[in-house]
């Protein structure tokens, strides 16, 4: 018998916009609840650039997502300081490049208030040795670089602050229905199999690539196109910026720092399933020659791994009808009361990372028309609490890079943190050294439940360097069962989880150095460590 | 023309190889270690804020690292450009200014030579001098000579066939002449004039001690005045394995224009002789020596990657018995050994060289390096001479001219 729970609304979807919708209808004093079927940013959210775009890039096809983009852009820098870096980008003009598109883009920046500067091509290689030198134009654009998964944990823990409740690991297996109306979700616990029945006004389906199959739950039919793009991540940041190609959208053109690597992409695939996460070398390679133009140097810089997402494109095929709001081409807010006549069911999608706030104020805007409920949003100017922490840790028994680390991630936690570092020296142990990710921020976000070593990655960027895990994932997991953290038995499943995981974003990548890198992680886990390879015996 | 960077940590695969390899690591572990000072650390602060890790202070640059890596990543590199971060963030000391000075030190100290080596070894001093400027006060100091080798010999140019530009470096020039003018006897014995070229201190000491910029002066005026020569016909070949290792390959990594074009003309000495004798060129007229050495390899000369050449050379003396002691890195590592806070770990370091000479027991122990013999002298009872010593007794003996 399902546990019964009531709340005011219940957004489904753990990714920007989920969290983005959460974080505004906490501020706006609504009680919600949010349902993530695996981790938080498990979906989409984590799986692209990290690129917060200026806007340019929309400057001639799309005007008004440029200037949305760029108003975002501003609001999102000041907002959430913690996961922004402000890198700025370049956009670079190559010989093969239309030179025609050039003055369009100039004139669409205008036309959108993007703030751009030309720069003299020796100028831009000065500060990006890696750009082609047959560049012939750049500009100055107001790029930033973007941590999906901080961003979406920050904004999650801020609603959950102003009591929020957030359920991960729950899937939503059916929708609780009076005829035409939505009253609730009935969630699945993926771990114990527990079911929760939630009544609530309003369902929110946030779930980007899923949202036709949620949608369809409540008998709604969505045109949805899960469209797969694939990002290739470098061993080293060697761009300062944001590095963009100056012509019409195209594939393989963006380099984006990301903390300690750059993120290259990307590609456009449509694929039927959200979880079709294939990753495939001829994929890879068209990429690489193609950014080849931008970054001649390409073949030598050591990839260490490539992942895929899938972007939802939505596409309103019934535009006859009493249709829902198309807020611009990008973003799509849907009341399937007007659209398809079923009440308490509202879907967000399409839309972009970077403008995941204004669709969340869209979204809870019309919640508040539904719940007669008068408040404004004020996310565009409350801010989510900083992560830098300069004040704490000065004394830490760390090596500077570690205490680096820290400063820049420990945010709200620096104050419990440096208490319990100073308690238990081991908590000062560097655990994965590429990443500089101690024992006692590790500790810092096992959350009850179940030991994951993804979760545990997202949080902290444990496994995310070159050797990808080889050396900390077991040192983690060991650790976390001679702590009482979990079980072995539970450990042993984690670490062949993440080994596999990791694995099969090295192997898409794997010559040379990284090639070099998987055997040694194969020859650790498998032949020194003994331990199963998925779907072989062990013998 | 813009220079690509080093990005050869890359390459790293976090295998610890490197780490197992560093003297300073096996004995502390106030240490960051090589992997994570030299490529963790670089790859943490590309196109990032620096960071500063003062425990930079404790790598020797004695290239361990450098070769046992698998991968080819330049460590020691890495770890020149954080030793020069730090020594900017914290300001150079007073006291690593003097140490990595050996050039100035040697001129003034073998001026004043007699009064320097007295005072050397007055405790009243050294303990003064560890109070004021944390040298410890129980290392040994190498002697200065008055009679310093730049006093010996001035010949700027050779007439032979084979002509050789020796690169003398500070200690043989202030504190070893006598190692100096057996390498010219034994270039002379094989029909070879050595000219001495105007030269600086390698620069080695600079960077071990964060002044990288003080280095690259040194190597521009050594490359240039070297190239000089090089393009002459001249061989430069040298009795030091440190310089020899700044010649061949730190120059090249601090980037020194013409510093790949020089590298390809330089020679340690044994080197140069162990050629000589594989193209029937040496002079093999040895007299027999009755003694038994043991050869201790300085880390600078492993670093070249040319195996023990001094060996090769020394057993063509009849009856001359010299056995590698195997034992690791000395622990002195040129200036380290000398500083009050390092002075414990440089004798921890050395212990099993000192428990390799005792064990083997030799009439004397063998060594290029000066620095190696400062530790050897101050851990081991046994005298300590350079392989052109001998070489040029064995010469000497033979009755050569």
């Amino acid at each position: 018998m399902a546990s019964k729970i009531e709340t005011s609304v219940v957004v489904i979807g753990g990714g920007a916009t989920g969290a983005g919708v959460l974080r505004d209808l906490s501020l706006r004093g609504i009680q919600t609840i949010l349902i993530e079927q695996r981790d938080l940013t498990h979906g989409t959210s984590s799986r692209y650039h990290g690129l917060l775009h200026s806007g340019a890039r929309y400057a001639v096809r799309d005007e008004e997502t440029a200037k949305e983009s760029y108003e975002e852009n501003i609001i999102i820098k000041r907002t959430i300081p913690g996961s922004i870096e402000d890198t700025g980008g370049f956009f670079v003009k190559l010989p093969e490049d239309d030179d025609e598109y050039v003055q369009k883009w100039v004139d669409g920046c205008q036309r959108s208030g993007i703030p751009i500067e030309e720069i003299s091509v020796a100028e831009a290689l000065q500060e990006e040795p890696f750009i082609s030198k047959k560049a012939q134009a750049a500009y100055r654009v107001p790029d930033g670089a973007v941590d999906g998964f901080t961003m979406v944990v920050d904004l999650v823990a801020d609603a959950v602050s102003r009591g929020s409740r957030v359920l991960t690991y729950h899937q939503v297996i059916k929708m609780i229905m009076s005829q035409t109306s939505v009253k609730g979700v009935l969630v699945q616990n993926m771990h114990t199999g527990e079911q929760t029945e939630i009544y609530a006004d309003i369902i929110i389906n946030a779930t980007g690539p899923w949202t036709a199959k949620v949608a369809a739950l409540a008998g709604v039919e969505l045109d949805i196109v899960n469209n797969r793009g694939m990002l290739a991540v470098f061993n080293h940041r060697f761009n300062r910026h944001v590095i963009n190609r100056l012509r019409k959208p195209g594939d393989a053109e963006i380099f984006v720092p990301a903390h300690d690597v750059t993120i290259f992409g990307t590609t456009g695939i449509n694929v039927k399933e959200p979880e079709d996460l294939s990753l495939e070398r001829k994929e890879l390679m068209e990429m690489l020659e193609e950014g080849k133009s931008l970054v001649p140097d390409i073949d030598k810089l050591r990839l260490i791994r490539a992942f895929t997402g899938v972007r939802p494109l939505y596409q309103e095929k019934r535009i006859e009808g009493n249709s829902g709001r198309n807020i611009s081409r990008g973003m799509a807010l849907l009341d399937h009361q007007s659209r398809d006549g079923i009440k308490g069911l509202i879907s967000i999608t399409g839309g972009k990372l970077t403008t995941f706030r204004l669709m969340a104020e869209k979204t809870v805007d019309l919640v508040c028309e539904i719940l007669g409920v008068h408040q404004t949003c004020t996310t565009h100017q409350e801010i989510v609490p900083h992560r830098e922490t300069k004040e704490f840790f000065q004394k830490a028994n760390l090596a500077p890079a570690a205490k680096n680390k820290l400063i820049h991630w420990a945010g709200k936690r620096a104050k419990g943190m440096e208490e319990r570092l100073e308690e238990e020296d081991l908590l000062n142990t560097v655990v994965c050294e590429c990443e500089q990710v101690t024992l006692g921020e590790i500790e810092s976000v096992i959350a009850d439940g179940k030991f994951n070593l993804g979760d545990i990655r997202r949080r902290t960027r444990l496994g995310m360097g070159p050797c990808q895990g080889t050396f900390c994932n077991h040192r983690a997991a060991a650790l976390a069962v001679q702590r009482g953290l979990t079980t072995a038995t539970e450990a042993e499943h984690a670490l062949l989880q993440a080994v596999k995981e990791r694995q099969k974003g090295m192997d898409v990548v794997a010559i040379g150095e990284t090639a070099k890198q998987l055997e040694l992680m194969k020859a650790i886990y498998h032949v020194s460590l003994a331990m199963e390879v998925e779907g072989e015996e062990n013998v | 023309m813009i220079k690509m960077p080093d990005n050869s940590f890359d390459q790293c695969l976090k295998c610890n190889t490197c780490v197992v390899s560093c003297p300073v690591s096996n004995h502390s572990l106030e240490f960051g270690g090589p992997k994570h000072l030299g490529p963790e650390l670089k790859r943490l602060i590309e196109n990032q804020e620096i960071i500063d890790d003062p425990s930079v202070e404790y790598c020797t640059l004695c290239g361990n690292c450098d070769i046992s890596c698998p991968e080819g990543v330049h460590l020691t590199h890495f770890i020149i450009e954080g030793k020069a971060t730090h020594s900017m963030a914290s300001g150079p000391r007073f006291r690593d200014k003097i140490l990595s000075n050996a050039e100035l030190v040697g001129k003034l100290a073998s001026t004043f030579a007699p009064i320097t080596n007295s005072l050397m070894n007055t405790k009243l001093v050294r303990v003064a001098m560890q109070k004021n400027m944390g040298i410890h006060a129980k290392r040994r100091f190498p002697k200065y000579e008055f009679k310093n080798f730049n006093r010996r010999y001035k010949k700027k140019t050779a007439n032979t066939e084979r002509k050789v530009a020796y690169f003398s470096g500070c200690y043989a020039t202030y504190n070893a002449p006598g190692v100096a003018e057996s390498f010219v006897d034994v270039m002379g014995f094989n029909g070879i004039e050595v000219a001495i070229p105007d030269q600086h201190c390698c620069g080695i000491p600079m960077l071990a001690n964060g002044r990288i910029d003080q280095a690259k002066k040194n190597a521009v005026y050594n490359v240039n005045h070297l190239l000089e020569y090089t393009r002459k016909g001249y061989d430069v070949v040298l009795t030091c394995s440190s310089c020899t290792l700044a010649l061949k390959k730190e120059y090249i990594t601090l980037d020194i224009d013409g510093a790949e074009e020089l590298s390809e003309h330089v020679y340690d000495a044994g080197e140069y002789l162990r050629i000589l004798n594989e193209k029937g060129q040496m002079n093999t007229n040895l007299a027999s020596i009755d003694s038994k050495s043991g050869y201790f390899a300085p880390c600078h000369m492993k670093a070249q990657g040319i195996g023990n050449p001094a060996m090769d050379i020394l057993e063509l003396i009849p009856n001359y018995q010299i056995q590698d002691l195997a034992a690791g890195c000395c622990g002195q590592c040129g200036t380290f050994g000398f500083k009050e806070e390092k002075f414990d770990l440089s004798l921890k370091m050395g212990t099993s060289m000192q428990e390799s000479v005792v064990e083997l027991d030799p009439d004397y122990t063998v060594t290029e390096c000066g620095m190696c013999k400062n530790q050897l002298d101050q851990m081991t009872d046994k005298p300590v001479k350079h392989p052109m010593q001998i070489l040029s007794e064995a010469y000497q003996k033979a009755g050569n001219s």
